[in-house]
């Protein structure tokens, strides 16, 4: 609800002529020019089409009743039966062609943003103004029916509207521009009242929403293979079936106060049809009586009556639906120039040089997250050096994960600065400065593609060989050949049927083996055994060494004890680096490191049988 | 690829066959909420016939303009017109709002009719390769064109409206051949002739069937494209969608996704884009086919006009008649071609209707005995393993091999091994969510198939690794139930360790879980999550309670806080404890220990860590070095060269 409010204060940025300029230029850029052209002429097309069907029958009645020559009968016949064939043909091909190329720029503003959400600052991924616009502006291009293509149909029929408008108000005039008045008098004032009428969905779209999205989520309970389980065990079937049901009645309840509206909007429209038709059936029949008009003539002016009425309704509800669709394009256009607050291309050229030693630094660093009370770290300093490895404990929502990001750029300190070689990273052109980090991080996302793309993060450009090298530094090699389509093997089942399905520690090496791909002269790793066994977990610490040679490194846990292969340990706890240095070191200082290990290997401690008997 | 399989083989669906398979479909519906078909039908149906009433009055009031012009018998007419006009649309607005009322819920009907089957089949079913493939081809029926279940709806719609469409148009159209022109009409009497008119109607028949035939050609390059359609979409949904998770935000910036996603969206070849695969069909044929059927409804409308015209030249009928036949010869026309061309999809469909039929169709096959698992107050159950191998369903490999053991009540039993040593598999077995490949397993000395299976399944209560909460209310999620004993759930919390949490809640037991679909939800850590999972099995107070990696999301102060609840928690119970963990085992009176889907250890921790040669030792020690003062000494100098 109360981003709804919002949407209603802000004033959108562009207008409706902006944005439709906006989608022309667009579509000129992107080499889509076709898809002006062919709009154009299918409005053209579709303007001829109506013209020559209110025309067809009165004149061929005309020459019926007045007894023409059986060939101009005939002429007139073939002339029409021709016309309308070629209008309807090249209608119906150029409506059939020109749907691609309107997918083509709908995709084109979705690359446009995906670039911009992909490569935004990433304190504006955690930004609640910028996601609700970006999300919006995604799912403004999520299907065919969304404004991001359907604004083209929009625009075309608002041309043939207008158009048809044009030619029929001529035809009006000619007869009687109070007819013309009337019919514009009564369509507009029933539009607005069905308006109203409809407006239900509208004024309740977050009920909707809310109603539609709670059936679908029992449904995608109801099918998931992993709650199949529970649902066996704790025989929750009864219950799902009868929130099942619920969900449904609420929503065709809703539906039934809605529809209700909509049926007051349709008798309200039936009066105003009512008093039109009879208004023009009176006085075209009494002009018929008085000899101004002949059968035929009033057939062409009736029909052209309620004709005229369809051009003015039409012309009326298609611009109030483009005024919303420009809103979505607002927001497109609004998310794609969102406020940047790193430094980018603008910045200073950084190239990444694995010769070289690099040493960072953070200084005083203090780091609050936007919207929480009290900042998550305070006043952090330490220098990783050239080929330290460094390891990062502490508990789970300690800082671990926050302290990486501020090394690796993704967060700007609140206070305190991160410097590279002593210089503050905020300098930099932030994209060159990424370049210089190896990261897994705990999130995996598989690319639909092959192993060896995965690793190299690109489909065209892959050494493979240095894909082998990385794959076997990971401890993934025996899995990729018992493949039988070994490094071409695809993953991510979403998208190809034939792709396989790695295990949580597989995948786990795979992302090892893309950060060693990689080759940046940090190396970051965020709890990367979290998903392997003990014996897995063993080999991997003494693998470590070796991946990280020559390279600084930071290795994130919360096991205690699994880092002491690290050159220095800082345990964060409280916002601070409460304890440092070498594992014996923060042992045999016996503060809250030692303590917390002590509960860790309490468990593993030799002759455990002392605890059984103080259970019993 | 298999789409393009079946739907080839399918091609030899008899008339008969795919009548059937419709039938059988409009059934299914009719069983969900019979009001779907009905409403929808009666509404178009409805709108199909009236406009008859307009052209009928309308053309009279033509004729009368043409004729005669008496002014009472215009009003007459006029009024008539008008009147009825307001009766049809006012009737019209009703069976609207009807038919939307009850189709808001129509896709989800027809779903349901899936998801029922997901709830009962065999779990071993669900989760076979055949199943899923057909799952997903399903879905891709479903989302590419709304083949199945899901269409058949709209195509009885179609079906009544066309009928009688055609049926009321041609009503209206009768006279046109019975009106003879006048013999004074000379040459043109020929119209009279039944020749001409067989040979009219002849051409009329040709036309009608040639435009559905081409639209049919024509959608036919849909339904053959429909595998490039959904591997399109799926591509789009990827790389517009899925890559911008926020989850992914960090990964997406350090290995520059931008890159290979702006490849991707921008990639002009792709399915739907204007160098794509359909872009190509409709500049060619598919496109072609499409405007060659709508040229040739032209014609059929031409010949009309040349007919009626003629006669009514020739003096046969007036001009009113005239627009009366022109334009609901128009309608017989649509009406007639509608009329095929829906059949022919219907007869398409029955080829998707036969591969969801075989979805619903897949057998319950796992046997089930009627022996009733007695409710002991001593709750005296022993279970036994023997010699149980077990494959997966279409694996090549074994997951279990000849597994043998047994257990009482009381006990407490670990199972640890590597990541895929078997562990999980154990127990979807001892639970019966698959049936052993070869051996068998005893409760109390009886084959567990030879129990009915909802009653076996009530001994057993499990934390699986991978459990569900459900986005609804805290007290419905322990219970299963919405309406629930609350003191029993708020017991089974605090046994948990969630009581401290619950009295933070506002709402109670009513709180609801996630945010779905309360703003006042609570979002669960993974500790908190694991807590209410185990708080759902204490409250089924089942003998048998079975937790798989319980520990796994918790951090070591919180692990150490679950161990030493642990004993509380079971009581009396039998409990069963999957870890890779070991240091949860020394709680346990007995260890199995599994290996590539052998047991190949059993034993307390005590006795296992003895046998230096053993995968316990070798586990034990692979965690254990870690904390052991000695071992820290020898990683060092490991490190340190």
């Amino acid at each position: 609800m109360s981003s709804q409010k919002n949407e209603k204060k802000s004033k959108p940025q562009y207008n409706v002529l902006q944005n439709t300029a906006w989608m022309i230029r667009l579509a000129w850029e992107e080499k889509e020019k076709k898809v002006l052209v062919l709009s154009l002429f299918i409005a053209l097309f579709s303007v001829a089409i109506n013209l020559l069907n209110l025309y067809v029958v009165p004149t061929i009645l005309a020459a019926v009743e007045t007894q023409a020559p059986v060939g101009e009968l005939l002429g007139t016949i073939l002339f029409f039966a021709a016309a309308l064939m070629f209008c309807n043909a090249a209608t119906t091909y150029l409506s059939e062609n020109v749907f691609f190329g309107r997918v083509t720029l709908r995709g084109a503003i979705l690359s446009r943003l995906v670039t911009k959400h992909l490569t935004t600052s990433y304190s504006n991924t955690n930004d609640e103004k910028y996601l609700n616009s970006f999300n919006k502006a995604a799912s403004s291009c999520g299907n065919n029916y969304e404004a991001t293509e359907i604004i083209w149909t929009r625009l075309t029929t608002l041309l043939k509207n207008i158009l048809g408008f044009l030619l029929y108000l001529l035809l009006l005039t000619a007869v009687n521009p109070l007819l013309f008045g009337l019919i514009l008098v009564t369509s507009v004032i029933s539009y607005f009242l069905s308006k109203y009428t409809d407006s239900y969905y509208r004024t309740h779209s977050e009920e909707h929403r809310k109603l539609h999205s709670r059936r679908f989520y029992v449904e995608s309970r109801r099918t998931d293979t992993v709650s199949a389980k529970d649902i066996r065990i704790f025989g929750l079937r009864p219950w799902l079936e009868e929130l099942y049901r619920k969900s449904m009645t609420a929503y065709e309840a809703f539906y039934r106060r809605a529809e209700t509206r909509v049926f007051w909007g349709a008798v309200v429209d039936l009066f105003f049809t009512f008093l039109r038709n009879a208004v023009a059936y009176a006085y075209l029949i009494g002009l018929v009586l008085s000899g101004g008009l002949n059968t035929a003539e009033f057939l062409l002016y009736f029909s052209a009556v309620s004709g005229f009425a369809d051009w003015i309704t039409g012309f009326i509800s298609e611009f109030s639906l483009l005024r919303r669709e420009s809103l979505d394009l607002s927001v497109v256009r609004e998310t794609l120039e969102y406020p940047e607050c790193f430094t980018f291309e603008e910045g200073e050229e950084l190239i990444p040089d694995n010769t070289k030693k690099y040493e960072l630094r953070l200084e005083n660093v203090t780091f609050q997250y936007p919207g929480t009370d009290s900042p998550i770290l305070k006043n952090i300093s330490f220098t990783l050096r050239p080929g330290e490895k460094i390891a990062v404990v502490g508990l789970n929502g300690a800082g671990k994960t926050t302290l990486v990001k501020l090394v690796c750029g993704l967060l700007d300190p609140t206070a305190g600065r991160v410097l590279l070689d002593g210089q503050d990273i905020r300098q930099y052109n932030r994209r060159d400065y990424y370049k210089l980090f190896s990261s897994v991080f705990q999130e995996f996302l598989v690319l639909p593609a092959t192993i060896a793309a995965n690793v190299a993060q690109s489909e065209t450009d892959i050494d493979l060989e240095r894909v082998k090298s990385c794959i076997e530094k990971a401890g993934l090699t025996a899995k990729v050949e018992s493949e039988s389509r070994g490094y071409d093997t695809l993953l991510n089942h979403d998208v190809y049927d034939d792709a396989i399905e790695l295990s949580g520690g597989e995948t786990q090496r795979l992302m090892l083996a893309r950060a060693l791909y990689k080759d940046a002269p940090f190396i970051i790793l965020d709890e990367p055994t979290a998903a392997l066994d003990p014996i897995a977990e063993s080999e991997m610490y003494n693998k470590y060494h070796d991946m990280t040679r020559d390279r600084s490194s930071i290795y994130i846990s919360h096991r205690l004890a699994s880092t002491r292969f690290c050159d220095r340990i800082l345990f964060i706890e409280n916002g601070i680096i409460a304890e440092e240095g070498t594992h014996d070191t923060l042992l045999s200082r016996g503060g809250r490191y030692a303590e917390l290990f002590n509960v860790q290997s309490e468990y593993y401690k030799e002759g455990g049988n002392d605890d059984d008997e103080q259970n019993n | 690829m298999m789409t393009n399989k079946t739907t080839k083989k399918k091609k030899s669906l008899s008339i008969r066959e795919a009548f059937k398979l419709n039938f059988r479909a409009i059934r299914l519906i009719c069983r969900a909420d019979p009001r779907l078909i009905l409403s929808q039908t009666l509404a178009s149906t409805w709108k199909s016939i009236t406009p008859y009433v307009g052209i009928y009055l309308s053309a009279l009031i033509i004729g009368e303009l043409a004729g005669a012009r008496d002014p009472r018998r215009l009003q007459y007419l006029v009024l008539l017109t008008l009147g009825s006009t307001v009766i049809i649309a006012l009737i019209s607005a009703l069976l609207a709002r009807w038919q939307y009322t009850v189709q808001s819920n129509r896709l989800y009907k027809t779903l349901m009719i899936f998801s029922e089957k997901y709830l009962s089949m065999d779990y071993a079913d669900l989760q076979a390769p055949r199943t899923l493939e057909i799952r997903s081809q399903i879905e891709q029926m479903r989302t590419g064109g709304g083949w199945g279940i899901t269409k058949i709806t709209f195509q009885l719609e179609q079906l009544a409206t066309h009928f009688f469409s055609l049926l009321a148009g041609l009503s209206l159209t009768i006279t046109l051949f019975t009106h003879s022109v006048p013999a004074s009409a000379g040459v043109y009497t020929l119209l009279n002739h039944p020749l001409a008119i067989l040979l009219i109607v002849a051409v009329m028949l040709l036309v009608t069937i040639l435009t559905p035939a081409f639209s049919v050609k024509a959608s036919k390059y849909m339904a053959q494209g429909n595998n490039t359609h959904n591997f399109g979409n799926r591509l789009f949904g990827f790389y517009g969608y899925a890559i911008t998770d926020k989850r992914h935000a960090p990964d997406a910036r350090i290995y520059r996704y931008d890159r290979i996603a702006s490849i991707h969206n921008n990639n002009k070849h792709a399915v739907f884009h204007s160098r794509g695969y359909f872009a190509k069909l409709a500049r060619g044929p598919m496109g072609l086919y499409k405007t060659a059927a709508s040229a040739v409804s032209v014609v059929f409308t031409a010949i009309t006009y040349l007919f009626v015209c003629l006669k009514a030249w020739a003096g046969a009928f007036g001009v009113g008649e005239v627009t009366q036949y022109v334009a609901s010869i128009t309608k017989v026309f649509s009406g007639f071609s509608g009329l095929l061309s829906i059949l022919g999809e219907m007869r398409t469909n029955a080829e998707f209707l036969a591969i969801e039929f075989e979805f619903l169709d897949i057998p319950n096959s796992m046997y089930q005995g009627s022996l009733t698992v007695e409710k002991r107050l001593d709750r005296d159950y022993e279970i036994e393993f023997r010699n149980v191998s077990f494959k997966y369903p279409g694996a090549e490999n074994y997951s279990l091999r000849n597994v043998s053991m047994k257990f009482n009540i009381g006990q407490r039993l670990a199972v640890v091994g590597q990541n895929g040593s078997g562990k999980t598999t154990f127990i979807k077995l001892l639970c019966r969510l698959y049936d052993p490949t070869e051996g068998e397993i005893l409760l109390n000395n009886i084959d567990i198939r030879k129990y009915n299976y909802p009653d076996y399944l009530s001994i057993f209560s499990i934390v699986f690794q991978d459990f569900r909460l459900f986005a609804f209310t805290l007290g419905e999620n322990i219970a299963g139930t919405l309406r629930y004993d609350e003191a029993k759930v708020t017991d089974a919390l605090i046994k948990a360790g969630f009581g401290d949490r619950l009295k933070e809640m506002p709402k109670g037991l009513g709180t609801y879980l996630y945010k779905n679909f309360d703003q006042e939800g609570v979002d669960l850590s993974g500790g908190e999550a694991q807590k209410i999972a185990l708080a759902r099995t204490i409250y089924k107070d089942a003998p048998f309670i079975i937790l798989d990696e319980p520990t796994a999301a918790l951090d070591p102060i919180a692990e150490a806080e679950v161990y030493s609840k642990f004993n509380d928690i079971i009581e009396d119970k039998t409990a069963i404890y999957i870890s890779h963990r070991l240091s949860s085992c020394k709680f346990c009176d007995e260890i199995a220990v599994f290996d590539n889907g052998q047991i190949v250890q059993q034993g307390t921790h005590a006795e296992l860590l003895k046998e230096e040669t053993g995968k316990y030792h070798e586990l034990w020690y692979a965690q254990a070095q870690y904390y052991t003062t000695t071992q820290t000494e020898n990683a060092s100098a490991e490190v340190t060269p």
